[in-house]
């Protein structure tokens, strides 16, 4: 039935490689642009405003992998970025603001590993709820209007450069290459995609699950937070609105990569690839000036196209057994 | 022997604790208000309760049976916008029946794709149906802001007749509202269907065990269909009653209404699970959330802070039928 002839191959690369074709597609298309969109201005532009969204989705891919997921992301985001803000503005030294901003994603991970692992509710919609939460506690905190910054030195963080690369970028770098590492050469991530792969069999074979899946939360939450920090450090200011479908997005985005909701496959740099789709998705179509509204609508066909082809992929799988 | 008795007496208590405890809460909150605020048993705020509860009511409904059939919809808040704008534009060229059919088509037809495409990529959990339908919703809302070109419509803009949507939002039959009673034609319509019918239960098989239920000759992708699609249809409704109160629509008018509608649904006792449920506990899930707003607004309580008491409600609510379930 399966895996014969060139429809299955161009099948399976089809299925495999979303992203890969996904950001081949667009890049080719840009060619035949008259926009300027090949200057590396605009090229490292678009890597720097897609740097915060790559940052939350290397977190996130840890959930998934391990046969969860954190929608709570924007929500630790925004709260992340407005409490950081107000401390300073409080008075508090911009370093120990921005530990405390962290360390409050580090505990509402915490919170999230507790209900979706310790207890076992449903990720997916426990982690919805957290976010809820979030985003009313970011309205409260910032009665619905955007608090500016009044640190410059903070600003710099997000809208600095060096040695000509914006510093979002290198910072997103270095946790990429983190948390490859993490993945690729540890104990830790191993044991995340055997968690992922089969929780019982896992379990059965010594790694301490619970503790191991949690982990995976604690460090998402606390990848969030440090995201938001950054978001409002680029915006100077800090706000409410930006959570509402980042978390939705992100997943979406870490799936489009090859990560799968059903755990246990995938990996950072896939998710990196999937994230980038969006990105290159909304720089393209501002280059060619087409309107948000319909933005907003190939962004969800090119979420519902994604997860349709994922589970689709998964059905195939379960047929073929 | 006494001593085991005693605890399967604390324990009998406490399972019908749990499964009263919205009812527990409901009085629980409505005593505490009227204490601290006699404003909260006035007519007038009664009145007001009961044009308020209409549109939540209505998509939470229509929710249940998405969420009793193992699934998840949140594509509602995208279709509670395209049916409002669709339908109040459509008032003045068409006339108001007309308008009124169309958009509750427009919901029942977004219902409809939803599950089509759960079922033609095989989708069997929630997780993947609470994704694709996240993106139907951002589809959804996409085209109601094209459509209407961003902008809000007024019931003052259109001159030709629109008596019945201006009863929905607020005429009266006797002492209830028009949309009071719409929620009991629709109460007991779905209550027929829920008990009576073998649709109704084909869709609790559903949601109990996929596989169990094919090999019983179930068939689920009709139920599916089905269910999403009722789910559709009552967003229609929703949206309708929500416009013709506030008299305005807006391409995002729905923001928030699927994560309440969870919220309701989940709150009145029917579990994420699937499988087990009922409209009726819906009702009870619903009159707890507008009941809390209504009295936190009269406690002068920010409506940033009640965002933040539903999500912690809602996530209490999650973790506590889980544990009813584990």
């Amino acid at each position: 039935m399966n895996g014969t002839g060139k429809g299955a191959t161009l099948y399976k690369i089809l299925t495999k490689q979303k992203a890969l074709i996904a950001i081949l597609v667009m890049l080719i298309g840009m060619l035949f642009s008259h926009s300027n969109f090949y200057s590396a201005f605009n090229l490292l532009q678009m890597l720097s405003s897609t740097s915060i969204l790559l940052i939350l989705a290397f977190g996130v891919t840890l959930t998934i992998i391990a046969g969860g997921c954190d929608l709570s992301i924007g929500g630790i985001m925004v709260v992340a970025g407005i409490v950081s803000i107000k401390l300073m503005n409080a008075g508090m030294p911009m370093g120990l603001a921005i530990f405390l901003a962290i360390l409050f994603g580090t505990v509402v991970g915490f919170v999230n590993g507790f209900l979706a692992v310790h207890q076992k509710t449903e990720p997916f919609i426990i982690t919805l709820g957290i976010g809820l939460l979030l985003t009313g506690v970011a309205q409260q905190l910032t009665n619905a209007h955007p608090v500016p910054a009044q640190n410059p030195s903070f600003m710099m963080i997000g809208n600095g450069y060096f040695h000509g690369v914006p510093n979002l970028v290198i910072i997103m770098l270095v946790l990429f290459a983190l948390t490859y590492w993490l993945m690729r050469y540890t104990e830790f991530g191993r044991n995340l995609y055997a968690i992922g792969g089969d929780y019982e069999v896992a379990r059965y074979s010594g790694i301490d699950v619970i503790r191991t899946k949690w982990l995976a939360f604690v460090i998402s939450g606390t990848m969030a937070a440090l995201a938001g920090v950054l978001l409002s450090s680029e915006l100077n200011t800090g706000s409410a609105v930006y959570g509402e479908t980042t978390a939705l997005v992100v997943n979406c985005g870490v799936v489009v990569g090859g990560t799968s909701f059903a755990g246990g496959i995938g990996g950072i740099p896939q998710s990196a690839l999937g994230l980038l789709v969006f990105g290159l998705l909304g720089n393209s179509m501002n280059m060619l000036n087409i309107s948000s509204y319909f933005q907003i609508m190939l962004q969800g066909a090119v979420i519902v196209a994604i997860i349709w082809l994922d589970s689709y992929a998964q059905k195939r799988k379960r047929e073929a057994v | 022997m006494t001593v085991q008795g005693t605890n399967s007496a604390i324990r009998v208590g406490a399972s019908i604790l749990r499964d009263y405890l919205v009812l527990v809460m409901i009085a629980a909150l409505v005593a505490l208000t009227a204490l601290i605020e006699p404003k909260f048993l006035s007519p007038e705020n009664l009145t007001n309760i009961m044009f308020q509860f209409g549109p939540l009511m209505m998509v939470a409904l229509g929710t249940t049976f998405v969420i009793i059939g193992g699934f998840i919809d949140l594509s509602i808040a995208g279709t509670i916008n395209l049916v409002a704008v669709v339908t109040i534009s459509l008032i003045q060229p068409m006339g108001q029946v007309p308008a009124l059919l169309t958009g509750l088509a427009t919901g029942t037809v977004c219902g409809a794709l939803n599950s089509v495409l759960i079922l033609s990529s095989g989708a069997l959990t929630q997780a993947e149906a609470l994704f694709m339908t996240f993106g139907l919703s951002t589809v959804y809302s996409a085209i109601a802001l094209l459509y209407s070109h961003g902008s809000t419509m007024h019931f003052w803009d259109i001159t030709a007749s629109k008596s019945i949507f201006q009863a929905i939002g607020s005429g009266s039959l006797g002492f209830l509202s028009w949309s009071f009673v719409i929620f009991l034609i629709s109460l007991a319509a779905l209550w027929v269907f829920q008990e009576m019918t073998a649709e109704g239960r084909a869709v609790r098989l559903t949601g109990g065990n996929k596989t169990a239920a094919r090999l019983a000759g179930v068939r689920i992708s009709r139920s599916i269909v089905v269910i999403y699609a009722i789910g559709g249809f009552m967003a229609a409704l929703g949206a309708i009653v929500l416009f013709s109160r506030v008299t305005t629509a807006s391409p995002v008018i729905g923001v928030g209404y699927e994560t309440n509608a969870i919220l309701a649904v989940v709150v009145g006792g029917t579990t994420l699970k699937g499988g087990k449920g009922s409209v009726l506990r819906t009702v009870m899930g619903v009159l707890l959330v507008v009941l809390m707003s209504n009295c936190l607004n009269l406690l002068g309580v920010s409506t940033y802070l009640q965002v933040v008491a539903e999500g912690a409600i809602l996530t209490f609510a999650i973790w506590l039928d889980n544990r009813k379930h584990m």
